[in-house]
């Protein structure tokens, strides 16, 4: 007892001493800098004089200074192709370097390499602010690489970057209990690479080219441990991930023959013109990218591939890796299926029927996502697999509001920027919540979180984030997750409003939800961090800096966007709808100004908290969180493993049958090959 | 410089290292080494100098000794052929660098000499088939070509590899025949051999003796489907190719097969011509309905195999089907998409081939299951066959990728979208054997259970060929136009 | 009778099918290695056959100059098809050379030259 009161005394300087090499230099030196990066960026965001300038007004001086640099900026249009070859680059060489024992430059170099990657994506804003990005590069795959930037883009790479940055500091200490930690760092740094490279394709075939890499080089990161479940699950990853590409692969294929261009440009005419192939089009888009996105029936990788990886990768793929499936989803929901609107005064309302019919079809799906990914995360004792269950759920919410967004057509740009806020919240808010599960693991080494408790007492910090996180998904007033779950919210109002009356059962559910995804972050909460600490865990280690300071910038971000997202709003979300064909009247009537805490809204999250305190009341006392699940209900036994053993086995079969006697019977193959040959030839006498 | 006389002089240089090899090595010694490449680098400039020449100054038919074609042997030297025997010669000369340090340890070293003068001959049926252009020349080439094929296999001293080149020679040799009958028929019908007479008087003779015509396809179209292993008739293959020595599976897979294509797309397209094979007759379908049972069936077969190089037999036969499939389209899309596969499964399956014959070099494991841990124990290697692997399944950035872009359009544009169907169950079945043996090589343990990354521990002679391929197989991937752009015009000699 | 005269007139034709077939039989059904070559040889000399048999004009010569006193006058047969055939012949000689001396290594490898039983012994030596 006295030693631990010795330790605890010990000057602080000293234990910063105990801790701090140069790799904790430079991770506290790149976080300053990226704080004030951020900081100067939102200020002359915010007060910034026009679009196109980003200058100062009143301080002179300054201003100059600014514009120059803006200036030279705005006349770099291959950004883009430097920002996805930085950690193309930068991946191979760190694994050289950790092959030659140098780990702390190795992990020192991933955090630089991301950290300038981020800034070579901050620099595209005056670009974006003013018009798109577009680079060519031509002869690649023959028909050359595009790519285009624009402010959806730019809010997809912005986030993917700061997460990525918060991930690669928080990695090396949790990587110490992981072995090849080279190897990890090497394909992390190629998923950011085909992440970025998705995020800022111009065209369809050059999103699949960096959408296969980011696939292959993120099924290292699933399979890294290298254990019987993580192989399991990582071929179940790579088989859907497979099956996934060669579906769209098929669409793209469809679309170029039958419109003759790959561009994300408006094509709903063209495609009105081909009759129901469009409606096959649509689908193989729709399963290609779901599978990505989670969405029901094809998640069933999800909430295996996420407990087994290791925790960054984890956070990384529930917070970046399957919004490019929505991103993907976004993209051809914005594009295909929406009409040419720049020449036409009087738009043909018919164009929009794909999009609403498909829109339809994804706001259902989206519903029933979501409402099943709350109720298996409310089943779950494993700690990540109750956070993959979440992000399957939250997926839900996006999908749904993509779905909104299609379904309304032209009226869908709240849809479109609840989905795309939330994609950004969530991204922010899992990422903190794997983290702070990821610590808690590494610290405890136990996932089950009724073996847990306690750990409040042990792990402060990580549960004040934690809290955070937590009120961010719930949608606590004041942190983001309420503001973009208000804009779904409204969304789906809006559905029923301007579309069909069943969407009011929709709005129900998705109130039902939200209540859910409550009830079970008191669960897990009150499970891990309150209650009684066990008696093993006297001894563990408390909180680590670094991951700290990972964990604590996301928190603040939370914090921010929760405080302020009419900021986010303005300068974001509106002008990237402003980019796409949703009615500008609409936009400024119900988005520009939106008032995000008015009374009906923080009513119903009231609401919401207060039911999901009652289902966690009622779901321990008649034990309704350790259901046994129907076999059948588990799409994985009833319907993909039946697939994959049906292929298998019937190829060992069918060669076991068949070959040696093909062998044999080689002549008599040839004799009646060639009788059926004359005889069928003869026939055209 | 004159270089209408340097189609022959390519032959004869390669039928003179053919004969000296055996002649000046008693032994496998540094000066045979160095011959064999000297003769085989020469081969390559002259190829490529043929390349060069045919597209800067056009097509030439060339008389051996100044013959009348119509009684003498006639070259075509086009873009289409110059440009095929150039693929040829420069794959097998980096198969050769390869072999010279690997085939010390599959045969006997008396043995050594002879087996690259039967390689040289081999080139000598290859390259004198795409050249020829001369039915009866083509099957004087062809069966030079099955003997040496037959015999680079059963160099290898073992049980099975006789029976392999047994069972090879047996159906080759019934391929010929029929093959021989169907020229007779044709000869009998046209009074010519020289493939432009046959063309320019073919519509004629459908007008007289249609049977003759009729009996004639159907004789070469069984003889050339047994030798470009057409899935029934493929039943030789997988044990031929798995069975030979690792430079001859890459040659036979690689390079021998294709060559038959090339002597069907000549029929096809010049001796019987388009008007009848494609328009009247249809023939490209029944072409396709093979191609996409092949492409199916091969993949099935595949997945069941063990043995790795077995297993990359199979493959072939399901990659055949590809360039079967794009040629029975029909169209010049069609054609360009199939001779395109030609280059990039020759390049990935001698990748393939040559990867997997390293592992057995220095491992001796031929077992699928036994290859966990491979890619610490030999990383360079387990990458070469891992990009070849993941181009056959057609992921974007090999040449894999390319050929089945190119495939799917041509398969849209000739509308039957049926096929696309039977193209992506086929890339993902080729997903179902190839991912496992990536998989297993480079995130299982080893058996001793150390995951040190070693070096390849095989011979730089060994490793420079494959990387080079595996580099231009990703080159292709990224940069189609590079070959597009020839096999554009090489295919405008047959539409 | 018309029938007759008709395969009377193509009697070499009606030959080398004939041949052809028989050949292929013997290869189609006897598993001795030995035969199947033998059946092979058979099928090569139909097609020699007919080959010669397409050069052939009726009542034609040997393309020959002839003597001074027997100068040739008339038709002549087709003298292409012969010299293929003679290709042909060497061809098919080397590679019943090969596939005997194929036969002779089996023969020492399985003790056998019946297919059935190298199959046999070699789907023994897969399964064991």
């Amino acid at each position: 007892m006295k030693d631990l009161h010795e330790q605890r005394n010990k000057s602080i300087f000293q234990k910063i001493g105990e801790h701090l090499d140069s790799f904790c230099v430079n991770c506290i030196l790149v976080f300053i800098l990226t704080a004030f990066l951020v900081g100067v960026f939102v200020y002359l965001t915010a007060y910034s004089t026009g679009s196109t300038s980003l200058g100062l007004e009143f301080l002179g001086f300054k201003f100059v200074i600014a514009d120059s640099f803006i200036n030279l900026l705005n006349n770099i249009p291959y950004l883009p192709i430097v920002a996805i070859f930085i950690p193309l680059i930068g991946g191979p060489l760190e694994a050289y370097i950790g092959a030659r024992k140098l780990e702390v430059l190795r992990d020192s170099m991933v955090v630089n390499t991301t950290f300038v990657t981020f800034i070579v994506i901050l620099a595209m804003y005056p670009q974006i602010a003013a018009d798109k990005i577009f680079y060519h590069i031509p002869g690649v795959f023959g028909l050359g690489l595009n790519f285009k930037v624009d402010m959806l883009g730019f809010i997809f790479a912005v986030t993917s970057g700061v997460l990525w940055l918060m991930v690669t500091i928080y990695t090396r200490d949790y990587m110490k209990i992981e072995r090849h930690r080279s190897r990890f760092s090497l394909w992390m740094a190629i998923t950011f690479s085909g992440i970025l490279g998705t995020i800022f394709a111009g065209d369809i075939l050059t999103l699949f080219l960096f959408f296969e890499a980011m696939t292959f080089a993120s099924y290292m990161l699933v399979a890294h441990n290298q254990s019987k479940e993580s192989m399991l699950a990582g071929n179940n990853y790579i088989y859907m991930g497979v099956a996934g590409g060669l579906s769209i692969l098929l669409g793209i294929v469809l679309l170029y023959v039958y419109t003759g261009t790959l561009e994300f440009i408006p094509l709903a005419a063209e495609l009105n013109e081909i009759g129901n192939t469009k409606y096959l089009i649509t689908m193989l888009f729709v399963i290609g990218f779901g599978i990505k996105a989670g969405m029901l029936p094809l998640h069933i990788w999800l909430p295996k591939a996420h407990p087994v990886a290791p925790t960054p990768a984890s956070a990384l793929l529930s917070g970046i890796l399957i919004k490019m499936g929505a991103f993907g989803l976004l993209r051809i929901v914005t594009s295909f299926f929406t009409p040419d609107l720049t020449n036409v005064v009087d738009p043909d309302p018919t164009l929009w029927e794909v999009s609403a019919n498909l829109g339809a079809v994804i706001i259902w799906v989206g519903i029933a996502t979501m409402a099943v990914g709350v109720f298996m995360a409310l089943q779950q004792s494993h700690m990540k697999k109750m956070l993959a269950y979440h992000s399957i759920s939250q997926m839900g919410y996006i999908v749904m509001g993509i779905g909104v967004a299609a379904y309304l057509g032209d009226y869908g740009a709240m849809g479109f920027a609840g989905s795309v806020f939330h994609i950004v919240n969530h991204a922010l808010f899992k990422g903190l919540l794997f983290m702070a599960v990821g610590l808690v693991y590494m610290r405890t080494r136990e996932q089950d979180m009724y073996k847990l408790g306690g750990l409040w007492q042990k792990l402060p910090f990580t549960t004040f984030v934690f809290i955070v996180a937590a009120l961010g998904i719930t949608g606590m007033p004041g942190f983001n997750g309420f503001a973009s779950k208000s804009m779904l919210h409204h969304a789906i109002v809006e559905a029923y409003e301007y579309g069909h009356y069943s969407f009011r059962y929709a709005e129900m559910i998705f109130t039902i939800v939200s209540a859910g995804t409550v009830c079970s972050f008191i669960k897990l909460f009150g499970y891990v961090f309150l209650g009684k600490l066990p008696e093993k865990y006297e001894n563990i280690k408390g909180d680590n800096g670094m991951m700290d300071m990972a964990m604590g910038g996301l928190a603040v971000l939370i914090v921010a966007i929760g405080q302020a997202p009419n900021y986010f709003l303005d300068n974001f979300l509106i002008p990237s709808a402003q980019g796409f064909a949703y009615d500008s009247y609409f936009i400024s009537n119900y988005l520009v100004g939106m008032n995000f805490f008015n009374f009906d809204d923080i009513y119903i999250m009231f609401w919401i908290y207060l039911m999901g305190a009652g289902i966690f009341i009622i779901g321990s006392k008649y034990h309704l969180f350790h259901l046994n699940m129907p076999k059948w209900m588990d799409t994985e036994t009833s319907l993909y493993k039946p697939i994959y053993s049906f292929v298998y086995k019937s190829s060992l079969k069918i060669t076991s049958r068949f070959e040696l006697s093909l062998i044999k019977e080689d002549v008599i193959i040839y004799t009646i090959v060639l009788a059926s040959a004359l005889l069928i030839l003869t026939r055209f006498l | 410089m004159d270089s209408t006389q340097l189609p022959l002089i390519l032959l004869i240089t390669l039928l003179i290292g053919a004969i000296i090899t055996p002649l000046i090595m008693k032994k496998f010694n540094w000066i045979g080494k160095r011959m064999i490449i000297g003769i085989m680098s020469l081969a390559v400039l002259m190829s490529g100098y043929l390349l060069f020449d045919v597209f800067q100054n056009g097509a030439y038919l060339y008389n051996i000794g100044n013959w009348d074609p119509k009684i003498g042997i006639q070259f075509n030297i086009d873009e289409f052929s110059t440009f095929m025997a150039f693929f040829i010669i420069l794959l097998a000369f980096l198969i050769i660098i390869y072999s010279i340090r690997d085939i010390e340890h599959e045969i006997f070293p008396l043995q050594i000499p002879v087996y690259y003068s039967l390689v040289f001959l081999l080139l000598l049926g290859m390259v004198g088939i795409t050249f020829t252009n001369d039915l009866f020349n083509t099957y004087v080439f062809m069966e030079i070509l099955a003997m040496t094929s037959c015999a680079i296999i059963s160099i290898k001293r073992k049980k099975a590899n006789y029976m392999a080149a047994f069972k090879y020679l047996m159906l080759n040799t019934l391929a010929s025949i029929s093959f021989l009958l169907g020229i007779a028929l044709l000869y009998m019908a046209t009074g010519y051999l020289n493939i432009n007479e046959i063309g320019n008087v073919i519509g004629e003779a459908w007008e007289l003796y249609p049977t003759n015509i009729l009996l004639a396809l159907g004789f070469i179209a069984t003889g050339l489907g047994i030798k470009a292993a057409v899935f029934p008739l493929h039943t030789w293959l997988p044990d031929a190719h798995s069975n030979a020595p690792t430079p001859s599976s890459a040659l036979l897979s690689g390079l021998v097969v294709k060559v038959y294509i090339f002597v069907s797309l000549k029929i096809v397209f010049r001796v019987v011509g388009a008007d009848i094979t494609l328009d009247n007759l249809g023939i490209n379908n029944f072409i396709a309905y093979f191609a996409a049972v092949g492409m199916v069936a091969g993949s099935v077969f595949a997945i069941g195999q063990k043995d790795i190089k077995r297993l990359l037999a199979y493959s072939s036969v399901a990659q055949l089907g590809y360039i079967f499939l794009g040629i029975g389209m029909g169209t010049a899309a069609g054609l360009t998409a199939g001779l395109f596969h030609v280059i990039s499964h020759g390049l990935m399956k001698t990748a393939l081939f040559l990867s997997a014959g390293a592992i057995i070099y220095k491992t001796e494991k031929r077992n699928v299951d036994d290859l966990a841990g491979i890619g610490y124990e030999m990383p360079i290697t387990m990458l070469v066959f891992s990009i070849a692997a993941l181009g056959m399944i057609g992921i974007p950035g090999m040449s894999g990728f390319m050929s089945k872009w190119y495939l799917a359009l041509a398969v849209l544009e000739a509308e039957q979208p049926l096929y696309l169907v039977v193209i992506l169950i086929s890339s993902f079945l080729n997903a179902v054997y190839y991912l496992p043996i990536i998989i297993s090589a480079f995130l299982k343990p080893r058996e001793d259970g150390s995951e040190e990354m070693t070096r390849d521990g095989i011979p730089k002679s060994m490793i420079g060929p494959m990387a080079i391929i595996a580099g231009l197989v990703v080159l292709i991937g990224f940069f189609p136009q590079i070959i597009l752009n020839i096999i554009e015009k090489a295919v405008l000699t047959f539409i | 009778m018309e029938l007759l005269t008709m395969i009377l007139d193509r009697i070499n034709y009606v030959g080398a099918a004939t041949l052809f077939v028989i050949g292929l039989y013997t290869v189609l059904t006897h598993p001795n290695l030995l035969k199947k070559v033998i059946g092979l040889n058979i099928m090569e000399t139909s097609v020699f056959l007919f080959m010669v048999s397409v050069g052939y004009v009726s009542g034609g010569k040997a393309p020959i100059l002839g003597t001074v006193k027997e100068p040739i006058v008339g038709a002549y047969v087709n003298p292409l098809p012969t010299a293929m055939i003679l290709t042909g012949i060497v061809v098919a000689v080397s590679i019943t050379a090969y596939a005997l001396s194929l036969i002779i290594k089996i023969y020492e490898a399985y003790g056998t030259i019946e297919l059935d039983e190298i199959m046999e012994a070699r789907s023994e030596q897969a399964n064991g």
